[in-house]
C-alpha cells in the first residue's frame, strides 16, 4: 500500500536534503549527457527505435504464443519453466527448492522484479540469505535500504557515504577511494560466489526462436551468478519475450545506447539451459520463472499496453525534470521516475498508487529518450482521467472543486461575462491577495506558496493593451 | 502445476480481440567498414582491452610471451588442445600429463617467461582450480568490429568458469572470424551453437556504480587481450 502523504513528505525532504542533490546533479547530467553522445552516433536511430517498438508491439499482441513457444525450446534443452501468477508464487517456488535441498545462502544479480515481488525480505523470513552482488545493490543491501534508480541502484549515496558504510561493515582501510571499496566488493563477493549453491539473476530478454536468456551487465556478477553455483534460477516478467534472436541486434543497440552511453557492455550472456553434459563447469538444473503479477491486467487494454514495452534501460529516469529533484526513493515505488509513475499504479491499482500519475510535469522528455517509444506522457493522462473518474463516482457530493470548476466552465464560455470576471477578480486580487498579503491564506493558494511567489499581476488586461494600442 | 494453463489463458484472453501489430521484416542498417581490423582495435582499445596484432611471422607467438608477462602470471591455462593445434603454438606433453578424465591443460611459466614448444600439464578440471589462476586463453567464436566484442562460447570439454574465474583473459582471433556488426552475428550463431552459453565480451569488467565513476576489475576479468592472427 502506497501512502500519500509520506509521498508529500518524501518530496520536502528530498528537496531539503542537499547531499542527495548533489549526488543526484552530478550523476544525472553525466548520464544524460552521455546517453545524448551515443545516440547522436547512430544515423538511424529512429529506424532502429520503431523497429524495436513493433516487435514489442508486436509480441505483446500475441505473447500467450511466444511464451509457450520459449517454454518448448527451454524445456528441450533441459531447462525448466515454472510460472507464476503473483511475486509470492515466485518466491514460494525459490524458498520450497532451497528448503528442499538444504540450502541456506544464495546469491544475487541485479533484477528488478525481485524487487517488485520483495524476494530479498521474503527469503529473510524464510531463513534464507540472498546476497546481492552487483556493486551498487550490494551497497543498497549493507545500508539496507532500497534502490533508487534502474541501473544505478546507490545513485543517491556519494562516494564518501558508501566509503564510510565499507569500513563499518567490512572493515574496510578508511581510505576512502573508489578501487579500494571496487576491490573490497570483489574480495569479499567471490567468496560469497564459490560457496552459495543458488545463483538468482533476471531476464533482459527471453528470445522465443531459440530458448536463450539473455543478460546485460557490465561487472561480471551475472556471469559468476550462471555459472559457479549448482543451480541457476531467472525471474522473468512475462513481458520480457521477443520473437527471434536477429531481433537482439536492434534490442541490445538501443537498449545499452539509452541505459550508459556505451556501445557495448563488457558482458552480454546468452545462456540456454543448464550445463550440457559434456561441458565440465555450469550448473547442473536451470529453471525460469515466469511471473505475471499484475501484467496481464495491462495487457488487456490496447493502449496501456505499450507500457510493457519497456526494456528497463532508465533514460527516463535521467532526463525527467522530476526524478532530477526528488530522486527514486520518494516515489515509495519499486519503479520510479517516469516509468514507475505509468508501471506502478497499473501493476498495482490506481488506489494504491493515486500519487504517481500526477509526479510528472507532462513535459515530453521521457518520451523523445524512449528507445521503444512509449508514450508516457499520454499513458500519465489517460491514468489521472482514470483516477479523477474512480474520485468522481466515489465523491458525488458538492466539492469546492467541482463548485469552481462549474463556475470556470461558465465563464469561459462567454466573452462577456469572461471580460468582467477578469476585470473584478483583478481588482479585488489587487485589493485582498497582493496589498494585504492574505492571498497566502486563501486555502487552495497555500499549497502554492509554499514554493513561490505569486508574480504581480499586471496594471491592464491583454483586451485593454490591444484597445489603446487601435487608438 | 494449475498456474501455467490459467495464466497462459488469462494472457490469451488479454491479447484476444486486439489488432496485431506485424512482426517487422526488414532489419534496419548496421555499419560497415572499409577496414575492420581497425575499427575492432580502436573500439576495443577504447574499453581497456589490448589488442596484439600476430598476424605476421613468428608475432603470435611474440604476443604470447608479451601477454606472460604483462599478466604477471606463472601459469597459463589453455582452453584445448585443439586451441593449440589450430594456431600452430607448439607444444608438447608432460610425462605426467593424464590422457583421460575431465582435464585442465596448463603450462608452467616461472619468472613469466615463455618458451616454445610448450610443455603441457594437466590437472583435475573445477572450480577450486580455476579460482586460484591467473591467466587463461580461449579461442573467439568470432569478433564484432562495430563494438570491439569478442563472442566466446562454451563447447564440450570447457565450461563456463574457464573465461570468468581468472583475473586476465586472452583471446586469440582469426581474423577470417572478424565480421562487421552484430546483425551479422545473431540471426545464425544463436540457432546453430551447440553449447550452453554464448557470450559477447567487450574490454575487461567495468562498473560505474559509485559516483558513474569508472572502475575496472570489479567480477570478472581485469585485463583483457586480444591476439589477431591470420
Amino acid at each position: 500500500m502506497i501512502n500519500t502523504a509520506k509521498i508529500n513528505r518524501n518530496v520536502e525532504a528530498a528537496l531539503a536534503d542537499r547531499q542527495l542533490q548533489r549526488n543526484l546533479c552530478s550523476t544525472l547530467g553525466k548520464s544524460v549527457r552521455m546517453r545524448d553522445d551515443s545516440v547522436a552516433e547512430v544515423p538511424n536511430w529512429e529506424e532502429l527505435s520503431r523497429y524495436a517498438r513493433d516487435v514489442k508491439l508486436h509480441t505483446l499482441s500475441r505473447l500467450d504464443h511466444y511464451l509457450a513457444m520459449l517454454e518448448e525450446k527451454i524445456t528441450a534443452q533441459g531447462g525448466k519453466v515454472i510460472w507464476a501468477e503473483t511475486g509470492q508464487e515466485a518466491v514460494q517456488f525459490i524458498v520450497d527448492l532451497a528448503r528442499q535441498r538444504k540450502i541456506g545462502k544464495l546469491v544475487k544479480s541485479k533484477s528488478m522484479l525481485s524487487e517488485e515481488i520483495h524476494l530479498n525480505s521474503m527469503l529473510g523470513r524464510a531463513q534464507i540469505e540472498s546476497i546481492e552482488t552487483d556493486l551498487g545493490e550490494y551497497i543498497v543491501q549493507l545500508a539496507g535500504e532500497t534502490p533508487s534508480h534502474l541501473l544505478a541502484p546507490a545513485l543517491h549515496k556519494s562516494q564518501k557515504e558508501i566509503a564510510d558504510l565499507f569500513v563499518r561493515n567490512l572493515g574496510m582501510t578508511p581510505s576512502g577511494d573508489v578501487h579500494e571499496i571496487t576491490s573490497t566488493a570483489r574480495r569479499v563477493l567471490r567468496e560469497h560466489f564459490l560457496s552459495a549453491p543458488i545463483g538468482v539473476t533476471g531476464v533482459n530478454f527471453g528470445v522465443a526462436e531459440t530458448g536463450t536468456i539473455v543478460l546485460v551487465e557490465n561487472e561480471g556478477n551475472a556471469r559468476l551468478s550462471v555459472s559457479v553455483p549448482q543451480i541457476h534460477i531467472a525471474l522473468m516478467g512475462i513481458e520480457k519475450v521477443i520473437p527471434r534472436t536477429r531481433d537482439l541486434a536492434v534490442f541490445l543497440k538501443v537498449l545499452i545506447r539509452s541505459a550508459t552511453g556505451q556501445k557495448m557492455t563488457s558482458y552480454i550472456s546468452c545462456l540456454n539451459g543448464p550445463r550440457r553434459p559434456e561441458e565440465l563447469t555450469g550448473p547442473d538444473e536451470f529453471y525460469l520463472v515466469l511471473v505475471d503479477n499484475g501484467r496481464s491486467k495491462i495487457l488487456a487494454d490496447r493502449f496501456l499496453r505499450q507500457t510493457l514495452s519497456c526494456i528497463r534501460c532508465g533514460a527516463c529516469q535521467n532526463i525527467c525534470p522530476v526524478y532530477q529533484r526528488i530522486g527514486g526513493h520518494a516515489y515509495e515505488s519499486t519503479y520510479q521516475g517516469p516509468i514507475g509513475a505509468i508501471l506502478t499504479p497499473q501493476l498495482t491499482s490506481l488506489a494504491a498508487a493515486p500519487e504517481h500519475a500526477f509526479a510528472s510535469s507532462l513535459c515530453g522528455a521521457c518520451q523523445e529518450v524512449c528507445p521503444v517509444q512509449i508514450e508516457i506522457p499520454h499513458i500519465l493522462l489517460k491514468l489521472r482521467e482514470q483516477a479523477q473518474r474512480e474520485k468522481k463516482t466515489k465523491a458525488s457530493q458538492l466539492s469546492l472543486e467541482r463548485l469552481v470548476m462549474g463556475g470556470w466552465a461558465l465563464v469561459m464560455c462567454s466573452p462577456r461575462l469572461y471580460v468582467v470576471f477578469s476585470r473584478w477578480t483583478r481588482r479585488l486580487w489587487r485589493w485582498v491577495g497582493d496589498i494585504r498579503g492574505l492571498g497566502r491564506f486563501l486555502t487552495p493558494l497555500t499549497h502554492w506558496y509554499k514554493h513561490r511567489e505569486i508574480p504581480e499581476l499586471a496594471a491592464r488586461s491583454f483586451r485593454e493593451l490591444y484597445r489603446s494600442r487601435e487608438e | 502445476m494449475g498456474s501455467r494453463s490459467a495464466m497462459l489463458d488469462r494472457i490469451r484472453r488479454a491479447c484476444a480481440g486486439n489488432g496485431t501489430t506485424e512482426l517487422p521484416s526488414q532489419m534496419p542498417d548496421f555499419p560497415h567498414y572499409a577496414d575492420p581490423v581497425a575499427q575492432f582495435r580502436k573500439e576495443f582499445e577504447a574499453v581497456g582491452g589490448v589488442f596484439l596484432d600476430g598476424r605476421g611471422s613468428g608475432e603470435l607467438l611474440e604476443g604470447l610471451k608479451t601477454v606472460v608477462r604483462a599478466s604477471d602470471s606463472i601459469e597459463v591455462y589453455w582452453e584445448s588442445q585443439a586451441l593449440l593445434r589450430r594456431y600452430d603454438i607448439p607444444f608438447n606433453r608432460a610425462p605426467s600429463h593424464h590422457k583421460a578424465g575431465n582435464l585442465l591443460l596448463y603450462s608452467c611459466h616461472p619468472e613469466q617467461k615463455i618458451d616454445f614448444p610448450l610443455l603441457l600439464e594437466s590437472r583435475s578440471h573445477g572450480k577450486a582450480e580455476l579460482a586460484r589462476s591467473s591467466l587463461s586463453i580461449s579461442p573467439a567464436r568470432c569478433g564484432i568490429a562495430e563494438t570491439g566484442t569478442i563472442v566466446h562460447e562454451v563447447t564440450p570439454g570447457t565450461g563456463r568458469l574457464f573465461s570468468l574465474l581468472p583475473p586476465t583473459r586472452l583471446v586469440l582471433l582469426s581474423e577470417r572470424d572478424l565480421i562487421m556488426n552484430s546483425a551479422e552475428f545473431f540471426p545464425d550463431l544463436l540457432v546453430d551453437s551447440q553449447g550452453s552459453v554464448v557470450t559477447l565480451i567487450t574490454g575487461p569488467s567495468r562498473t560505474a556504480d559509485i559516483e558513474k565513476t569508472l572502475v575496472v576489475g570489479v567480477h570478472g576479468p581485469k585485463k583483457m587481450f586480444v591476439i589477431l592472427t591470420s
